[in-house]
């Protein structure tokens, strides 16, 4: 129900004229942080409309602050951030450094972006964070504190603690890499693709179902290990930083990559279908990289990360060639297995043009 | 190794080299929120807009800076922000509202003035039961203050209270004018059930006095909803456009002008309504459902909005008004059994007709009419009419 104030109904001058496309939302600022050994780096982000409520941003009193105004404030805001952030590893501080980066803009406007470094004495266990900033100027500000998958909430000037380090061991990196290509139905079309006419071959001139199952054991092994030392090279290169695609264009290259897999069956153009898994693989790297990205990767643990992710890619990899290849040699002179070569790699191709079009237009 | 396989190796790596090369130039840096920073180069680019603040106001600031105890100095510059939040519907001034009051903000006995600002603030943060006790504390201090019985009015019938909101609109009668008293009376008589009678009533008060702008938009209000719940959309719509005409910035008002209009079949009416105002939940929720019914322009962008909203809400651990996210489930998730959840919690905390009218739409759609025995309860102990809930229950009889 709309309530009426009596007292006070002259509104008086209401110049809040957001922008129009900002959110109304309580005030929030976020604190991203990422542990590598003693170091402790991020970024603090607040919204210029607080700064401007602790500080008066807005010199000239005219509602609006322009990018000069901002950024002849910025060694207050350095000041002011300084003053209400703290870091501790296991109760030793850890002296504070920040330096202005820009501005960002979030649903409800724009923030001004502090990078920031911690040296602690020791790479921390527990890591505690003092956030104080605005609370006085706003009892519904939030401090959110991201670090390592976590989002720590602070709603008062006392410190919070973060688990760091223990969370993402290499083992939880194999799972992760098994997980992602069980669900990343496009990494296992793609294989699909390719080890669906292993068992049968052209060793002359025709076609015909393979005589041993050693022959298309030895094709399968030669198409995997070429599309993991493929997707091997370009997740590392794009792990570490030294190559970043947008996603946009890596998701649309893997879904036609799936369609062309599955058109090469249909038309037989490469028999050598290691060739195509390794030039394709590469494309499908890094797709796994921006997986192993999104899980927040800590630089002291890079290596053991991408081995273990590695790993649990290939255990996955392996378990479904192992459970698939007996069947479909089994099978590999019925008219079952032609309706699978021929209506399977058109479906494939059918799905993976959708992708396509979902991908890189939606 | 064939020479075969050597050519398409060779092939593999200069693919590899030009993908790297398109990359390079693709992507040249990778931020961690996805959010690119900047630093802007025209030097007069506007970053942000804030509400421009005259020089007793800032005055009054720097005094209560140096006296952080004053109470008058306090109450005046929370009254600021209070006004501010209601005019801009904008919750980060309720929060600043609230700070300034921080001296007294814990206090179990704080002056009279803070009393009543703590209750309007936390009636804004839908803690009605804090407000509530706020209030009552208040009017026994208070017992002839007008603004305090009115807001308890408001709270108690908000949370079903009726008994103690009839006794404040009682005492409003005393204290305040005709139009206040008839004003905050209406909903109350038209939820016992003479829908019909109520609105007479007040429309003959109205009729009869030359109230202030914004007591006459208040009252207007009112007799909207009153209409809405006689099943009367050409009335409604009458009282709604002339309030938006005459405010624009009516949040409360805008957003019933889109309900009615959405309900007579007329959403791209509603979109266009609420087009620019998608920084208030109320109005980004409703665009969002006119949009998903026409397949507006904007509907996926929308509907990717309110889900952000939502998210970024429950990552500072808290939630959007329950009443727009159960909406949001019911006619843009299309998932009955979490709106249902979400009307649920909901009516725990308010009871409004449009509440009841929610928790109806969602049993009826999750075919779970158990679910909502506790409204079927309220309307038979209350005896409210109200077309679209009749509707809704009479429905529900059916998928029992």
């Amino acid at each position: 129900m709309k309530a009426l104030a009596i007292l006070g109904v002259a509104l008086g001058v209401l110049a809040a004229t957001a922008l129009p496309a900002w959110a109304h939302k309580p005030s929030d600022a976020h604190v991203r942080l990422a542990v590598d050994g003693p170091t402790v780096t991020g970024e603090l982000a607040v919204a210029i409309r607080d700064l401007d409520a602790a500080l008066t941003l807005d010199g000239d009193g005219d509602g609006a602050i322009t990018w000069r105004e901002l950024d002849a404030a910025a060694p207050r805001i350095e000041a002011y951030a300084a003053g209400r952030l703290a870091f501790a590893a296991d109760a030793q501080p850890c002296p504070l450094a920040l330096d202005r980066a820009g501005v960002t803009e979030l649903s409800d406007g724009a923030y001004w972006v502090l990078a920031l470094s911690a040296t602690c004495p020791h790479h921390p266990q527990a890591l505690a964070i003092t956030y104080r900033l605005l609370f006085d100027i706003d009892a519904q500000h939030r401090g959110l504190v991201h670090v390592e998958g976590q989002t720590l909430i602070v709603a008062s000037g006392d410190p919070v603690v973060a688990a760091v380090g223990g969370t993402t061991s290499f083992g939880a990196f194999v799972v992760n890499g098994i997980w992602h290509i069980w669900q990343g139905l496009d990494h296992c079309l793609f294989l699909l693709c390719l080890i669906l006419p292993a068992v049968f071959q052209r060793p002359g001139a025709r076609w015909q179902a393979a005589e041993s199952l050693r022959a298309v054991a030895r094709e399968v092994f030669e198409i995997v290990t070429a599309f993991t030392l493929a997707h091997s090279i370009t997740l590392v290169v794009s792990a570490i930083g030294l190559v970043s695609v947008p996603s946009r264009i890596i998701e649309t290259a893997i879904a036609l990559s799936v369609a062309a897999a599955a058109l090469n069956n249909l038309v037989r153009a490469i028999d050598a279908r290691w060739a195509v898994a390794f030039a394709l693989g590469l494309l499908h790297g890094f797709g796994f990289s921006s997986v192993l990205i999104d899980l927040g990767l800590p630089s002291h643990e890079l290596i053991g990360a991408l081995l273990g992710f590695n790993l649990g890619v290939e255990l996955g990899q392996a378990a479904i060639v192992i459970a698939l290849l007996p069947v479909l040699y089994l099978i590999r002179r019925t008219l079952a297995y032609q309706a699978l070569l021929w209506g399977g790699s058109g479906l494939a191709g059918l799905i993976a043009a959708f992708w396509s079009y979902q991908r890189w237009f939606a | 190794m064939g020479r075969q396989k050597l050519a398409v190796l060779a092939i593999g790596a200069v693919g590899l080299a030009g993908a790297l090369t398109v990359a390079a130039f693709a992507a040249p840096e990778r931020t961690r929120a996805g959010a690119a920073v900047r630093r802007p180069s025209d030097p007069a680019e506007i970053m942000a807009r804030v509400p421009a603040r005259d020089a007793s106001e800032l005055s009054a600031r720097r005094a209560l800076a140096s006296a952080p105890d004053d109470v008058e100095l306090a109450v005046g510059l929370a009254q600021a922000e209070l006004r501010r939040a209601r005019g801009s519907s904008d919750p980060r001034y309720l929060g600043r509202a609230q700070a300034i009051l921080a001296p007294w903000w814990r206090l179990a006995a704080p002056p009279p003035d803070v009393l009543l600002l703590r209750a309007t603030i936390l009636q804004s943060l839908h803690d009605f039961r804090s407000s509530r006790a706020d209030l009552d504390q208040l009017i026994t201090l208070r017992p002839d203050d007008a603004q305090a019985h009115l807001t308890r009015a408001v709270v108690a019938t908000v949370t079903g209270d009726y008994a103690a909101a009839r006794a404040s609109c009682a005492a409003v009668a005393r204290l305040a004018s005709a139009v206040i008293a008839a004003t905050c009376v209406a909903p109350l008589d038209g939820l016992s059930g003479d829908a019909d009678a109520a609105y007479r009533r007040l429309a003959q008060v109205l009729a009869s006095t030359r109230a202030a702008p914004a007591l006459r938009g208040w009252a207007e209000t009112a007799l909207a909803e009153l209409a809405i719940q006689r099943g009367d959309a050409v009335g409604a719509l009458a009282h709604l456009e002339a309030i938006v005409a005459r405010d624009p910035d009516d949040a409360y008002a805008r957003a019933a002008l889109a309900d009615v209009l959405i309900a007579g079949g007329r959403a791209a009416e509603a979109s266009a309504l609420l087009a620019g105002h998608e920084q208030i939940d109320s109005a980004l929720v409703r665009r969002a459902i006119a949009e998903h019914a026409t397949h507006g322009p904007d509907e996926a962008r929308l509907i990717q909005a309110m889900r952000d909203r939502i998210a970024a809400a429950a990552e500072r651990g808290d939630r959007i008004h329950l009443r727009e996210e159960a909406r949001f489930a019911l006619e843009v998730e299309a998932d009955p059994p979490r709106a249902l959840r979400i009307a649920r919690d909901n009516w725990a905390v308010q009871k409004e007709l449009a509440d009841a009218r929610l928790f109806a739409a969602a049993a009826v759609a999750a075919r779970d009419p158990g679910a909502a025995a506790a409204l079927v309860a309220w309307a038979r102990a209350t005896g409210v009419h109200d077309a679209e809930l009749d509707r809704w229950l009479g429905q529900l009889d059916g998928v029992r």
